[in-house]
């Protein structure tokens, strides 16, 4: 494997910065492996997201406008990332762990008899092999992966886990053709954002996070959204807070939600089961409020203050504006 | 209409003590294992599409050792009509793609109209085994469906999570859609289930029987594990009472001073 291919998720041109992270890593990686890195951007708003990312090392960023992209469902997008895999005919392609990212690099391992890590969290190269280090077994284990038997590799990296670093190298500008005779079977009839002018979670560098405790939807947005703010983070949430229908469920945190590894992380009357763990225990800093002193959030926080939350949350966010707004 | 939920197992990650502090290695003895809780979830659509269309029967297909058979009665109690397992010595330490390439070829042999499964692991919780699945078998993938709307004339109308939101997709039938858990709980067994479980078929298949002949396993898995760690630990947390709010605030907000974080 030589080349790096970097898939970029976007939605009408607006980017996270997974994807920043993931052009810096792809660029120490083809140096490693002496190899080029390339993007590949797909859909609508394409054409100006590839323009924005030549301020990235990339040596060659690929990119269609084709709408087939954005009406149907995953079919048109692994068609265009396979055949730039198989142009380069050896590479590892990055995708983030996201939901889109895990559902590309499915297909691709059956597209490019690949091999697969995922979540991956720290990538190293030695004698031109790559390991992927990952959390595995909820956390429990770390794991370090590697690939034989075949000339690529699919890795799904975890957001927030890697620097991005703006270089600019003049990256090539690449406009895909459309593959030819090809139909698309899964129709996208409507596209819903629930969670739309939110910072994305996953790269957050603060998460302020609310679970049963909170008792109804109202203190996630008088209590959690103004720290959060003061904070300059995004709002998470439990599945036991989602499940209530309190917040949608992409707020959810966690095993079956989104991992999350920010600098700062606050869990507001969330008890800390393993599931939830899963999803936030690399972030930096954990700080916990819970009126019981016994529970297992405590095992994983830095900080846990047993009192009433709701009490304490408003005190904390009056201190945070206030040295806000205090002359250094 | 014929169902085949793929169930996968896994170690029962509640009860395992997990690793041996001694060799730093994952204690893989004496660690119980369960469904994967997902698949869960993909057992239980599969359950309420049977009550709603008629002539539906549902198959649990799982690629799996041998001994691990009566785990998936279980999963037959819940209301599933039959499951067939792959077992085959060659098969142990297959990753995504040999997993994906073996269970191709069952499901083929047993054939469907709609493969249900749940969208992740929760040991290896890669995700990547249905889209490999749905990629080889050439059938439409519905990824992360929360809610199945209608199955009517051959085609699949749901709503599907994304990371922002939620869509609307339909597509022609036969084809895989994996689930979340907002599907809706997985049902208990009755006793009546469990007692008419005993009486169901587990048929076993081989990678003879499926003419599988390129190498699966770990000989012909795409990827190995170099080396497994414990986890870096952490510092046991600072805990503070806090009788009132402002206690409370001023420990917190110390704290991030201290760390630099405000
Ligand atoms: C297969 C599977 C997958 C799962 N995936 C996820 C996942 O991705 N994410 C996830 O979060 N969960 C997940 N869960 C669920 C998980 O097991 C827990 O049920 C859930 O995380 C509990 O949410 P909670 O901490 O908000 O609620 P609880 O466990 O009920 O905790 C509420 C906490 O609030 C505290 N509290 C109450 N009132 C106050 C107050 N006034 N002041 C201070 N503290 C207060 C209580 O002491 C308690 O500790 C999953 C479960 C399964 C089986
Ligand atoms: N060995 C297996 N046998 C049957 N189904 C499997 C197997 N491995 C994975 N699956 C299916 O694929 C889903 C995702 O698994 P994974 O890709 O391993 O995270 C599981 O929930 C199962 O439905």
């Amino acid at each position: 494997m030589r080349d790096v291919i970097v898939f970029v998720e976007h939605r009408g041109g607006q980017t996270r910065k997974v994807t920043f992270e993931l052009a810096t890593e792809a660029r120490r990686l083809a140096d490693a492996l002496g190899g080029k890195a390339h993007a590949v951007v797909l859909g609508k708003g394409s054409e100006s997201l590839a323009k924005s990312l030549q301020n990235y090392p990339l040596n060659a960023i690929h990119y269609t406008e084709d709408s087939d992209c954005d009406r149907f469902l995953l079919e048109p997008v692994v068609d265009y990332v396979e055949a730039v895999a198989k142009a380069s005919g050896d590479a590892v392609v990055l995708v983030p762990n996201t939901m889109l990212g895990r559902d590309v690099a499915g297909r691709l391992v059956a597209r490019l008899e690949a091999g697969i890590t995922s979540d991956v969290t720290e990538i190293c190269v030695e004698n031109g092999r790559i390991g992927c280090v990952a959390p595995k077994l909820q956390g429990s284990t770390i794991t370090t992966c590697a690939f034989k038997n075949t000339a690529y590799g699919i890795i799904t990296v975890r957001p927030n886990a890697f620097a991005a670093a703006p270089q600019a190298i003049g990256a090539e500008l690449i406009a895909l053709s459309k593959p030819a005779g090809k139909s698309y079977s899964i129709a996208i009839e409507n596209d819903v954002e629930e969670a739309a002018g939110e910072i994305g979670l996953e790269e957050a560098a603060v998460v302020v996070s609310g679970g049963r405790g909170l008792g109804g939807p109202e203190p996630f947005e008088t209590l959690l959204r103004p720290l959060a703010e003061a904070l300059g983070g995004a709002v998470g949430a439990s599945r036991a807070a989602a499940d209530a229908g309190w917040v949608p469920y992409s707020l959810q945190i966690g095993q079956t939600g989104k991992v999350v590894s920010p600098q700062l992380y606050i869990a507001v009357g969330i008890s800390g089961a393993i599931q939830h763990k899963v999803g936030m225990q690399t972030a930096g800093t954990i700080v916990a409020i819970n009126r019981d002193g016994t529970v297992p959030i405590g095992e994983t926080a830095d900080l846990l203050v047993v009192g009433d939350l709701f009490q304490i949350v408003p005190a904390l966010t009056a201190l945070v504006q206030e040295a806000k707004s205090a002359p250094a | 209409m014929k169902i085949v939920v793929t169930v996968k197992l896994v170690p029962d990650l509640a009860a395992a003590k997990r690793i041996d502090p001694s060799t730093k290695r994952l204690i893989r003895t004496g660690i119980d294992t369960v469904l994967n809780p997902f698949d869960e979830y993909a057992i239980e659509a599969a359950l309420q599409l049977k009550e709603k269309l008629p002539d539906t029967t549902v198959t649990l297909f799982s690629m799996a050792p041998e001994s691990s058979k009566e785990t998936f009665r279980k999963a037959l109690a819940m209301g599933a009509d039959d499951a067939v397992v792959l077992s085959d010595p060659g098969l142990a330490g297959s990753d995504v793609w040999a997993t994906s390439f073996a269970a191709t070829q069952a499901l083929r042999k047993i054939g469907f109209d709609l493969v249900l499964s749940g969208a992740l692991s929760d040991d290896g919780n890669t995700g990547g085994v249905p889209g490999a699945l749905a990629e080889n078998l050439g059938v439409p993938g519905l990824t992360n469906v929360r809610k199945i709307e209608e199955i009517a004339d051959g085609r699949i109308r749901a709503q599907r999570e994304t990371d922002t939101g939620y869509q609307v997709v339909v597509g022609p039938l036969p084809a895989f859609v994996t689930v979340t858990m907002a599907v809706g709980e997985p049902r208990y067994a009755s006793l009546k289930g469990i007692m008419g479980a005993k009486k169901k078929t587990i048929a076993t298949l081989s990678l003879q029987e499926l003419g599988i002949e390129k190498p699966v396993g770990s000989d012909g898995a795409k990827t190995e594990v170099l080396a497994i760690d414990p986890p870096k630990s952490r510092e046991k947390a600072r805990i503070v009472e806090a009788p009132d709010g402002a206690t409370g605030a001023k420990a917190i907000f110390d704290f991030l001073r201290e760390r630099k974080l405000v």
